[in-house]
């Protein structure tokens, strides 16, 4: 996810500063949701909803992250709560595939999951970054234990196959282009430097300690700023006992490392959701609905598929199908719909055509994953990669994931594609078998031992997935400034929440942060109209 | 004599025509069936059918425009498919399930794209989410 304001957060930014300065905190927080910047978009904490139900029946719809926010924060201010899900399991997308999962995709073959007891893989959400702080608060309310997750491994490899020389086609350990494209880079940035080319740039006494900085950031040599390698790109031989002092590396030629491309993979710090420290629910992503569950009284159902929701101005009705094949409604006085919309917009709705045609002014992300449970961790045994990713330049892989999980274990579970877009549209064209066959395929080439090792796997297209049909709402400039604040406002009685209804689209954080934001106005509103 | 060059280049776009419709079917397989099923009929209330859908055998600049450019959930292919193969798989599309429209050529597609230049597609090396 890229942050969407560019330069113009610098005059916004200033202009909160002067605010601050004149009139304190409060003044610059009052500033800050002038600009829009909505405090419930940077929310900390649910919303203290105060005053009891009143009495008033609110449905939820969906057992996503998004809606069992509603159902609890609800439920625990005095509100009868009445949850529908669709599936025979809570979770929505924060799911878990193991031992026995099932799943068919629309037009697909049937799918069960053959890994062996224990094993386990995130096909939805498999991170939580340490800003997602809505997240951490229900994960540490429910007791639901956390690991850390490893984003980022400079031991890991990049095969990146479209670039050129003797660097392309050939699994490269990140460290060393991450070594010597940041050395050559300041090398070359420090001798403009120190023959005085780029003098205008500097106030006085800065030219010497921005040349520290160089030389530190780069490893470069003491008095003359060369870029002559650093025992972090990795040693031909590690130091050892003894009289074993090792044997240093040499770096790659600046030509070799930018013709292989391989510098893509380089920034010069994470994107906000990408960085140090990254979190994953120890035994699956699935533990966080599951500690919802153990938190809410009974008032799920599930297997109830929506069919219709009808309003009168006191009233919303769902109407659905059970998996019995049963009709039935519930009436309350209020709805959240937690309904992706690109399922949504498949239902009979009881709403102005301003909003359907709101519903229908997203698209939503195709995606696909594939767990591949390996007999061995040849990553571990064999070359010392302890989680993270490796690096692939071809669209239907992107990364190759290793486990954060069962270090030095058995088996483990390797993440062996995640593309998104047109890849993801060709790659879920695919059988089972053959998309199995292309992970493979293409891990091969990075890991010798990977096909052999391979004794199971689990392949998810989400945009085929029954009950979401994408893997999370992409909304474009023109969708946020049209559609968007419709769906933010209530239509009658009910109100739309999830990850698609935030500005944190695709993570677990926007479900929550949503439902925190959609309940309150709803609280709101019962609290004035009781 | 004038007959037998006219059977010969007859059989010769036959052929040709029938290679392209092969290619056509192979693109859709790879690329299409996975959301519009290999049976053109899509998913009721998911994908839409191209099977008699007049948009897709209406002016081939508008689907051609939609594959360049994406729509709704349907992603854009143009920097995943040449200008020969998006006109191949569209020619597909439009004779195929009992669709009869023309099929259309690489220099339309690349009239649609204005100038050959594809639209910059945000692609990351490192995914998100």
């Amino acid at each position: 996810m890229a942050t969407e304001s560019n330069g113009a957060a610098f005059s916004r930014r200033d202009f909160l500063q002067q605010l601050q300065g004149w009139g304190g905190t409060a003044l610059m927080m009052a500033g800050m949701d002038a600009l829009g910047f909505g405090i419930a978009s940077a929310a900390t904490a649910p919303p203290n909803l105060t005053g009891g139900g009143a009495g008033k029946k609110v449905i939820v719809l969906g057992t996503g992250v998004a809606g069992l926010t509603s159902a609890y924060e609800l439920s625990s201010a005095g509100y009868d709560v009445t949850v529908l899900e669709a599936r025979d399991r809570v979770g929505g997308r924060s799911y878990t595939a193991r031992k026995g999962t099932k799943l068919t995709e629309l037009g697909g073959e049937p799918q069960v999951c053959d890994f062996d007891e224990g094993y386990y893989i995130n096909p939805g959400p498999w991170r939580i970054p340490y800003s997602h702080r809505g997240y951490l608060h229900y994960a540490k309310k429910f007791k639901v234990g956390l690991e850390l997750f490893n984003n980022e491994n400079e031991h890991s490899y990049i095969k990146f196959d479209k670039g050129t020389g003797p660097l392309a086609g050939r699994p490269v350990r990140k460290q060393e282009i991450t070594a010597d494209t940041r050395g050559y880079a300041n090398e070359i940035l420090a001798k403009q430097v120190r023959q005085g080319a780029l003098d205008a740039e500097f106030a006085p006494g800065d030219k010497e300690l921005f040349l520290d900085y160089l030389r530190s950031e780069g490893y470069l040599t003491k008095d003359d700023f060369k870029y002559i390698g650093t025992d972090g790109r990795g040693m031909d031989e590690n130091p050892g006992a003894g009289l074993d002092p090792g044997v240093p590396s040499t770096p790659h030629k600046l030509t070799d490392i930018l013709h292989s491309q391989t510098w893509r993979t380089l920034q010069s710090v994470g994107s906000l959701d990408m960085q140090h420290t990254m979190f994953e629910p120890i035994g699956g992503m699935d533990q966080l609905p599951a500690g919802f569950v153990r938190n809410l009284k009974p008032i799920i159902r599930l297997g109830h598929v929506v069919e219709k929701i009808s309003q009168t101005p006191d009233k919303v009705t769902v109407a659905y199908t059970d998996s019995d094949g049963q009709k039935g409604t519930v009436t309350g006085d209020y709805c959240v719909c937690t309904i992706p919309l690109s399922v949504l917009r498949g239902i009979d709705l009881d709403v102005t055509p301003e909003f359907k045609e709101a519903i229908t002014g997203v698209s939503y992300a195709l995606v696909c994953k594939i767990g591949l449970q390996m007999k061995t961790r040849f990553w571990e045994d064999n070359h010392q990669i302890y989680g993270g990713h490796v690096y692939v330049d071809d669209p239907g892989v992107n990364v190759i994931s290793l486990p954060s999980t069962g270090w030095l274990g058995e088996k483990g579970v390797v993440l062996g594609f995640y593309p998104q877009g047109a890849s993801a549209a060709r790659v879920s064209a695919m059988s089972l078998a053959g998309r199995r066959d292309y992970a493979l395929s293409v891990g091969q080439k990075v890991f010798p031992e990977y096909t052999d090792s391979n004794d199971g796997s689990f392949s998810i297209a989400w945009h085929r997935v029954p009950f979401n049909m994408g893997g999370w709402a992409q909304w474009t400039e023109e969708g946020r400034a049209k559609y968007y604040p419709k769906l933010l406002e209530p239509q009658g009685r009910l109100y739309l929440a999830g990850e698609h209804l935030s500005y944190i689209t695709g993570w677990q954080e926007g479900g929550i942060e949503s439902a925190w934001s959609q309940i309150s106005k709803l609280h709101k509103r019962a609290m004035a109209a009781a | 004599m004038k007959r037998l060059v006219a059977l010969a280049f007859s059989a010769l776009a036959l052929g040709t025509s029938a290679k392209a419709q092969t290619a056509g079917a192979t693109l859709f397989a790879q690329n299409c069936s996975a959301c519009h099923q290999l049976t053109g009929l899509g998913v009721k209330g998911a994908f839409p059918a191209l099977a008699g859908d007049p948009f897709v055998v209406g002016d081939p600049k508008n689907p051609t425009y939609v594959l360049l450019h994406g729509r709704g959930g349907m992603p854009n292919f143009s920097e995943d498919l040449s200008d020969a193969d998006i006109a191949a798989v569209l020619s597909y599309v439009r004779s195929s399930w009992g669709n009869h429209a023309p099929p259309l050529d690489a220099a339309l597609v690349a009239a649609v794209r204005g100038g050959g230049a594809a639209p910059p597609k945000e692609r990351s090396v490192l995914p998100g989410h």
